[in-house]
């Protein structure tokens, strides 16, 4: 008891200095959002005036309260769960906006972290239990091969094989232009064929993090006294892989996963812009590029919160997963 | 703005025919009417619309021009849009204007148009749109009550009274869009108005609005809707990644793009070359500018050698592909502004490289090459040049400034922040070179006013986004007054003569190269855009120039 007490009193205190921390980063960067929103224009060769900036700032109300009226007025919304409205999305309230992001980031990398997970971990054991072998070693040199891409690398390739060169799949997007999101299947169908390629090269990215913690666990394990002595009784070497050595080895992936999990609805920022795909990673960038304050400090905030989250469950689950962590406390 | 490489070396020998048919199965494979299987089916004209990370916006509020959607121009008209290539204008609400005196300033409105609602357009709506910019100077974008002291009808005309001679303002009054007074009148806050229900005037009427495409179509009631071609438009929105963008251009989607393409000829042209055409002019000049309240740069020999001391070639060869010229260092946009320029002035006042010139210029502003190094008063002459780090055209001129000017001399270095940065650093004049943009308003006097009129340079530390270099020079403010009053075109061109010659004399900034505007077209559906041989305005698609070139279109 007094072991969940003492990491209940942990969340707690980090969570302050996490929601104090995402007030003070977003303001830590030079320039303001009038400066960002005139940017967008110049960028684009419109001459700006001062009438001009003097207009926008009227118009994004830009705060002119000191620091600590902000702080605390952050803090209220907080406990409210108010976060204001955003200077890019005038007329919906922050929360609508990462609330429609969400479900897309949640799906796609979702999806795409639990397949890496499985496939992942099955090659290791394989890999593992194989060691030094032919198996082992494609699946090793393999891992490491696609490991080493950079996901905004294999996500230009992907997209210009595969969608320019050959047209199989759309080039951007979560879902068809011009269509209104809902639950039909016909809209299912086609998210789908959207998301393919950035899922693929997510997976592709992160299978190889999962192979080679699960083959290394695997290799220690096999060198335990259990599995000799399960292999001296002459057990089926399957029922000794699967049943006395990966479950085991498995206890330390269980715990990246879940902190995995938790890093989940911080998205992809660089393969969802790469598709354009409407997730949170690409709003966190317009929200940085727009010096968007309310925005950041939400979508921080949600990133922050799910990874507290994760890693106190994965705490928690731990008193029932393994004994030494019950009789230490 | 950055390369593909791999797209530019495939595409040119990839055979055209087999991309196009992979870039239409891509658009039939989608499921509810994408941009390019309904564009073959009729009128329907599809422009790359506007950025939607990750989905668009919704807001048609026509004094937001920072986040407002481009089909906006097409749904609110104003009195005439005008030129950014030359300044000529081009009428719409207004049947024509003329100064009564260099103060006063009368339109006449058109007759017999009609709100998209139905309801009659009347002058009063034009004088209830400039009132409501004076009760809510957050809308007022364009600075219209800075300059002008009243406005009323009278009959068919509207009458502005200016605070001083300004007579190239018309052109900011003439392209201020006109809301309905029956509805504008009641909306509360019209700053922060999303205007998701827009009622215009222009010729066409918002039809649909999705997260990742909307879509205008053609509004019966508009006053010359018998020329009108295409009768839907379609706004698809762009990616982030402009690699994404760049392709889906190449795979042509668009009937319009505006987009830089490397090797525009091989990744765009060459896929149809029957249909698919380009337009690159220029649409603004990118220049050094000097702090001017700092020593050397304060000298004006100093500033000629910096001048002459840089190949303008060999900088637009780096920025922009070749694509851009050297510019016409009397601030004078060549071609587009042709007419405007100074006879007298050598080379069109084009400066090119003369390193013995430029050491001399250097001399007399007393520094002088010792051992490869510029020495001065204060030791070796430095310089650290400003530049926003998304700017890559910027950022590969500035690198071979800092080489070029490393060979007479002078230490270099490179300060890259991201534009929110550089916009305080520059405003607050506590920069000490920085690149920039000037002009690009199609006419010479917003484009001098803006760029060097004094009254614009605050002290250092205060921010002033316009004459950022803080230029003060009498005779340029006097010249400035004389071009704002005048309206004979003689008196015009004599004064924007002088302010050229100042200009190329003075070297308050050193003019590089001019940024382009990126068009890109195709006549698969429409003809009549603009182009080399009929210039009428630039190809942007996100300002009043999307009104020109739309009304201009025939269908093919």
């Amino acid at each position: 008891m007094r072991y969940i007490l003492r990491k209940v009193t942990l969340f707690i205190i980090t969570l302050w200095a996490a929601i104090t921390l995402n007030f003070i980063l977003p303001r830590l960067m030079p320039g303001s959002p009038v400066d960002a929103a005139l940017g967008k224009l110049a960028s684009a060769g419109v001459p700006i005036t001062n009438a001009e900036k003097a207009a926008v700032e009227a118009q994004l109300g830009a705060p002119h309260t000191s620091i600590f009226v902000q702080y605390a007025d952050y803090l209220r919304n907080i406990a409210t769960l108010r976060f204001g409205t955003s200077f890019s999305f005038p007329n919906q309230t922050v929360a609508e906006t990462i609330g429609k992001a969400l479900p897309w980031t949640v799906a796609l990398v979702g999806t795409t972290t639990v397949f890496a997970f499985v496939v992942g971990t099955l090659l290791g054991v394989y890999a593992g239990w194989h060691r030094g072998k032919f198996g082992d070693s494609s699946v090793t040199v393999g891992a490491t091969f696609f490991g080493a891409f950079p996901p905004f690398w294999l996500g230009l390739l992907l997209l210009y094989w595969l969608s320019f060169k050959y047209g199989w799949f759309p080039i951007k997007g979560g879902y068809s232009p011009g269509v209104t999101p809902n639950w039909s299947l016909s809209f299912l169908g086609d998210a789908l064929d959207h998301s393919v390629l950035p899922g693929l090269t997510l997976a592709i990215t992160t299978l190889s993090g999962w192979v080679f913690g699960m083959r290394n666990n695997m290799i220690n394990t096999l060198g335990e006294d259990y599995v000799t002595f399960a292999e001296a009784n002459g057990l089926r070497s399957r029922t000794v892989a699967l049943l006395y050595a990966a479950r085991n080895a498995l206890l330390p992936n269980v715990t990246s996963f879940g902190l995995m999990l938790g890093a989940v609805v911080g998205g992809s920022v660089l393969v969802e812009g790469i598709y354009s795909y409407p997730g949170v990673g690409n709003l966190l960038y317009l929200a940085v590029t727009n010096h968007d304050y309310p925005l950041m400090q939400a979508l921080l905030l949600v990133f922050t919160l799910s990874m507290l989250v994760a890693i106190f469950v994965v705490d928690l689950l731990y008193v029932r997963l393994d004994p030494r962590v019950r009789s230490t406390s | 703005m950055k390369n593909l490489p791999n797209l530019r070396s495939v595409a040119a020998c990839a055979c055209a025919a087999a991309l196009l048919a992979a870039g239409a199965s891509a658009c039939s494979s989608s499921t509810a009417g994408s941009s390019g299987s309904t564009s073959s089916a009729g009128g329907t004209l599809t422009i790359q619309g506007d950025t939607g990370n990750p989905t668009l916006v919704e807001n048609f509020n026509p004094f937001t021009p920072s986040t407002e959607l481009h089909g906006t121009y097409l749904i609110y008209a104003p009195l005439e849009t005008v030129s950014t290539i030359n300044g000529s204008y081009t009428p719409f609400l207004a049947t024509g204007y003329k100064f009564t005196n260099p103060t006063t300033l009368v339109y006449t409105i058109r007759q017999g148009v009609r709100w998209s609602d139905g309801t009659a357009f009347t002058p009063a709506d034009v004088v209830f749109t400039f009132n409501l910019l004076k009760k809510y100077p957050a809308l007022d974008t364009n600075g219209v009550w800075s300059q002008i002291s009243g406005v009323s009808a009278s009959g068919n005309n509207v009458t502005f009274t200016f605070k001083a001679p300004d007579v190239p303002f018309a052109a900011t009054i003439a392209q201020t869009p006109i809301v309905p007074e029956h509805i504008w009148s009641s909306i509360a806050n019209p700053a922060t108005y999303a205007n998701t229900h827009p009622v215009g005037t222009g010729p066409y009427t918002l039809k649909s609005f999705a997260p990742t495409q909307y879509t205008l179509a053609k509004n019966p009631l508009y006053w010359d809707a018998s020329k009108i071609a295409p009768t839907t438009v379609v706004f698809p929105a762009q990616a982030t990644s402009q690699s994404t963008n760049q392709l889906e251009v190449s795979e042509g989607q668009f009937d319009w793009a505006y987009t830089y393409l490397p090797d525009v000829k091989a990744t765009y042209v060459d896929r149809d070359p029957a249909t698919n055409q380009y337009w690159f002019p220029p649409g603004g000049t990118i220049g050094l500018f000097l702090n001017l309240t700092q020593a050397p740069y304060n000298n004006v020999n100093f500033r000629q050698g910096i001048s002459l001391a840089l190949n303008r070639a060999t900088i637009a060869q780096k920025a922009v592909n070749g694509y851009m010229s050297p510019a016409s260092t009397t601030g004078i946009i060549l071609p587009n502004e042709q007419k405007w320029l100074d006879p007298n002035l050598p080379g069109q006042g084009v400066v090119t490289q003369n390193r013995s010139a430029a050491l001399a210029a250097f001399t007399r502003a007393g520094y002088t090459l010792r051992g490869g190094k510029l020495m001065g008063p204060n030791g070796q002459a430095t310089m650290t040049i400003t530049l926003p780090n998304s700017f890559t055209d910027w950022a590969a001129a500035a690198t071979e400034i800092s080489t070029e000017l490393g060979q007479v001399g002078i230490k270099v270095s490179l300060d890259e922040p991201q534009y929110a940065q550089y916009s305080q650093t520059t405003q607050a004049g506590t920069f000490n070179a920085a690149i920039g943009g000037f002009g690009g308003t199609g006419i010479p006097y917003n484009d001098f006013d803006l760029a060097l009129n004094s009254s614009y340079a605050a002290p250092v530390h205060t921010p002033t986004v316009n004459n950022f270099e803080r230029y003060d020079n009498a005779g340029v403010n006097q010249a400035l007054g004389k071009l704002a009053a005048s309206t004979s075109p003689a008196a015009q061109q004599q004064a924007t003569d002088k302010l050229e010659t100042m200009m190329y004399n003075q070297v308050p900034i050193v003019l590089l190269y001019y940024g382009g505007s990126w068009g890109l077209f195709s006549t698969k559906h429409f003809t009549g855009w603009p182009s080399a041989s009929d210039p009428y305005t630039l190809p942007t698609n996100y300002n009043y120039s999307l009104l020109t070139v739309v009304t201009r279109l025939v269908k093919a």
